[in-house]
C-alpha cells in the first residue's frame, strides 16, 4: 500500500512537471474564447506570409544539427513566416490575443507563438492598471514591434531578441502599473510590470552549447529546438542532455518572476529595463534528461526617434546560467544597435550586433566560451498596404570553442543574403 | 413677381446693413498667437435653434483624433469614423457626455448625439497617448482660430457674451469673457495672463506606426 502511494505520489510529482504547456491546452482554451467572441463581437484577423529566396552560408545550421549560428543552410526558396493573428476586444476591458505560426524551418511546423487574455479597464485616473495572463513575451524588445512579434526593421534579428524569440516565454501572469502622460499634462509616461511565470525551466540552453544566434524563427508552444550532437552533451558519460532544448517546460515547480519598467517621453524617447529570474532549480531534470536551468539576466532597451522617419535603437542584455552542480555555468552578454530610416514607403536598416558567452564551470571537456559580431543591413519597400518587397545582407564573425569537440574550426565567418516578398492583411 | 423682389432686396438689405465682421485673436502673456482656440458669442437675445442636420466628424487617422479639438453646437450627432488599419476603443468620462465605442476597422458606428454643453476629453483605451476633446456650445456662432491666433465671424448686430476655451489655457475661463455689442470693435483681443500648459500634442507628431506594443 505505500509502496503504491510512493509510487502514486511519483506519478503524480512526474505529471506536474510535464504539464508544461500542454500541446493541446491552450488552442482548445483559445478556440472556445474564438466562440464566445463571434457571437459578441467581430474577431479581428491579422495575417502574413513571408516568402523568401536565401542565399545561405556554407556552415549549416542548428536546425541541421550543425554548429553554423544562421538559420539556413542551403540556397533555397522558403516561407519564411507565417501567421494568422486572433483578437478581439471587449467593451468590459477584456481582450485576447492569439498568433498561430506556419514555419517550414524546424521540428514543429504548425503551433502558437503567443496567447493571452487581457484586461485593462477604462479609467480616466493619472494612475491606471492592466494585467494579462497566458503564453507570452515580456515587452522587453524595442526591435520586435511589428504584429507577431515581427522586427519591422531587419528579417534577421538582433542576437539578443533572436535567443528570446528561441528560448524565452512566460506561461504566467503580469500586472502592469501605469501613468500615460497625457492624463497629467507631462512629457513622461511610465509603466511598472511585474510578472509571476512558470514553464520556462530550460531558458539559457541553446547560449551555453550553441551559442547565441541570429535569425527570425519564433519556438512554437510544445516546440524541440535541436542543436548539433556535441559529445561532451549527449554521451552517457559526460552530461549526458539530448541534443535539443524544449524551452517551454516546467521542471522544477518554482515560479519565476521578472519586473521591467518603461519610461516614454513623449512618443519620442522609450527606454525599457527588465530583469527576468526563472528561479529555475539547476538539480531538476526530466525524464528526457532536460535540465531546469537557472537563468536571470538585466535587459536595457534604448530607442530615439530623431524624427517620424529615422531612429536609432539598441538593447543590452547581460546574465548568468547555471544547470546541475555547476556542470554548466555561464555569464552571457549581448547588445545591439540599429539606425533605421525611413523615406516614403522605403525603411532602411542597418544593425551591429555583438554577443559573448563565458563558462566557469566544472568540466573542462565541455567548453562552453562563445563569442561573435555581426552586421545586418536591410532595406524594405511598401508596395501599397497589403505587399512589401525587401533584400538583407548579413555578415558575422564568431567563434565557439565547442566546435572543437566535432573537429570543426573554433572561428568562423558567416553571411547570409535574402530576397524577401510579403503579404499582410 | 414685384411683391418677391421687394421681399427679395428687403431681405438683403436686412442682411448687409445688420451683418458686422469682427475678428478675435487670442495671445499668450508672451504676446504668441494661440490656435486651435474655440470662440463662441452667444447672443443675449436667444435666436430660434437652427442647429443643422449636419453630422460632425471626430476621425482617428495615424492612430490620432482629428481634429484634435472639435467645436459643435448642442444637439449636434459626431460621427467616429476609424481611418486607421488598426482598431481602437475611443472613451469619455466627461460629465458632458460619458460613452465608449469600440471602433473596429472598416465598421462604422452610428453617430453619438451631444446635448450637453461643454467639454468632453476623448481617450483611447488601447492608444494611450490618443487624446482629443469634443467641445458643445450653445450658439450658432463659434469656430476656432486659425495657425495667426484669429477668428472672423460674421455676426448680426446685437448684443453677446463672447467666450473662449482651449484645453492648454490655465486662465479662468469666466474671466476671459467679453461682452459686445454690434456694431462696436471690429477687432478684439484677448491676451491670457497664465502661460500655456506644456504642449503635449508632440504626442501627435511621435505616435506609434507600428501595430504592436510600440
Amino acid at each position: 500500500m505505500k509502496k503504491n502511494r510512493a509510487n502514486f505520489l511519483i506519478m503524480n510529482k512526474t505529471l506536474k512537471w510535464k504539464i508544461a504547456i500542454h500541446s493541446k491546452t491552450l488552442p482548445l482554451f483559445f478556440l472556445s474564447l474564438l466562440t464566445l467572441s463571434v457571437d459578441g463581437l467581430a474577431v479581428e484577423v491579422k495575417g502574413l506570409v513571408q516568402l523568401n529566396y536565401v542565399k545561405a552560408d556554407e556552415q549549416s545550421s542548428w536546425f541541421d544539427k550543425d554548429t553554423g549560428i544562421l538559420a539556413y543552410s542551403k540556397d533555397s526558396a522558403n516561407v519564411q513566416q507565417a501567421f494568422i493573428e486572433l483578437s478581439d476586444n471587449f467593451s468590459n476591458g477584456l481582450s485576447y490575443a492569439v498568433v498561430a505560426n506556419y514555419y517550414q524551418l524546424g521540428e514543429q511546423n504548425v503551433g502558437i507563438s503567443q496567447a493571452q487574455v487581457s484586461y485593462k479597464p477604462l479609467s480616466s485616473n493619472k494612475l491606471r492598471w492592466r494585467g494579462r495572463v497566458g503564453f507570452f513575451y515580456p515587452k522587453l524588445s524595442l526591435e520586435n514591434v511589428d504584429t507577431g512579434w515581427l522586427s519591422p526593421f531587419t528579417y534577421t534579428q538582433s542576437a539578443v531578441n533572436s535567443w528570446v524569440g528561441e528560448e524565452l516565454r512566460a506561461v504566467g501572469l503580469e500586472l502592469t502599473l501605469y501613468s500615460p502622460g497625457r492624463t497629467r499634462n507631462s512629457p513622461v509616461s511610465w509603466e511598472f510590470h511585474g510578472s509571476l511565470f512558470k514553464a520556462n525551466d530550460p531558458l539559457g540552453t541553446l547560449i551555453s552549447w550553441r551559442g547565441f544566434a541570429m535569425h527570425d524563427r519564433q519556438s512554437l508552444n510544445n516546440e524541440r529546438v535541436p542543436f548539433a550532437p556535441y559529445p561532451s552533451v549527449i554521451q552517457q558519460d559526460r552530461i549526458f542532455h539530448p541534443n535539443y532544448v524544449e524551452p517551454f517546460h516546467e521542471l522544477d515547480g518554482n515560479i519565476g518572476f521578472y519586473l521591467g519598467t518603461h519610461i516614454e517621453y513623449y512618443k519620442q524617447s522609450t527606454l525599457r529595463y527588465y530583469y527576468y529570474d526563472n528561479q529555475a532549480n539547476p538539480l531538476a531534470v526530466s525524464q528526457e534528461r532536460l535540465y531546469a536551468w537557472r537563468t536571470k539576466f538585466h535587459s536595457l532597451a534604448l530607442q530615439h526617434k530623431f524624427d517620424g522617419n529615422t531612429r536609432v535603437l539598441g538593447q543590452w542584455l547581460s546574465g548568468s546560467s547555471v544547470m546541475g552542480e555547476r556542470f554548466v555555468y555561464i555569464d552571457f552578454d549581448a547588445w545591439y544597435v540599429m539606425l533605421s530610416h525611413k523615406h516614403k514607403a522605403h525603411r532602411i536598416s542597418l544593425r551591429f550586433d555583438k554577443f559573448k558567452v563565458r563558462e566557469d564551470d566544472i568540466f573542462p571537456w565541455d567548453p562552453n566560451n562563445s563569442d561573435g559580431q555581426g552586421v545586418t543591413m536591410a532595406w524594405r519597400y511598401d508596395l501599397d498596404k497589403n505587399w512589401q518587397i525587401g533584400v538583407e545582407q548579413h555578415i558575422n564573425w564568431n567563434s565557439a570553442d565547442i566546435r572543437a569537440t566535432l573537429s570543426q574550426d573554433i572561428e568562423i565567418d558567416q553571411q547570409q543574403s535574402l530576397a524577401v516578398l510579403q503579404y499582410r492583411w | 413677381m414685384s411683391k418677391f423682389i421687394l421681399a427679395l432686396s428687403f431681405i438683403c438689405t436686412t442682411f448687409f446693413v445688420h451683418s458686422k465682421q469682427i475678428t478675435v485673436s487670442v495671445l499668450t502673456e508672451l504676446n504668441i498667437e494661440v490656435a486651435n482656440v474655440v470662440i463662441y458669442l452667444t447672443p443675449k437675445n436667444p435666436t430660434p435653434s437652427n442647429t443643422s442636420n449636419e453630422i460632425a466628424i471626430m476621425d482617428q487617422v495615424n492612430t490620432q483624433f482629428l481634429p484634435h479639438i472639435l467645436a459643435i453646437q448642442k444637439d449636434t450627432q459626431v460621427r467616429f469614423p476609424n481611418s486607421d488599419s488598426i482598431k481602437h476603443h475611443v472613451y469619455s468620462f466627461s460629465t458632458a457626455n460619458t460613452f465608449e465605442l469600440q471602433l473596429y476597422k472598416e465598421l462604422h458606428a452610428d453617430p453619438l448625439l451631444f446635448s450637453k454643453l461643454g467639454y468632453v476629453e476623448l481617450g483611447c483605451n488601447i492608444h494611450d497617448w490618443m487624446l482629443g476633446y469634443i467641445f458643445v456650445v450653445d450658439t450658432p456662432y463659434f469656430g476656432k482660430t486659425d495657425n495667426k491666433g484669429n477668428l472672423t465671424f460674421d455676426l448680426p448686430e446685437g448684443e453677446y457674451q463672447l467666450d473662449i476655451w482651449h484645453p492648454r489655457i490655465q486662465d479662468d475661463f469666466s474671466s476671459l469673457s467679453k461682452q459686445l455689442t454690434l456694431p462696436g470693435e471690429s477687432e478684439i483681443k484677448i491676451i491670457l495672463e497664465s502661460p500655456l500648459l506644456p504642449d503635449v500634442n508632440q504626442y501627435e507628431e511621435e505616435s506609434g506606426e507600428f501595430s504592436d506594443y510600440e
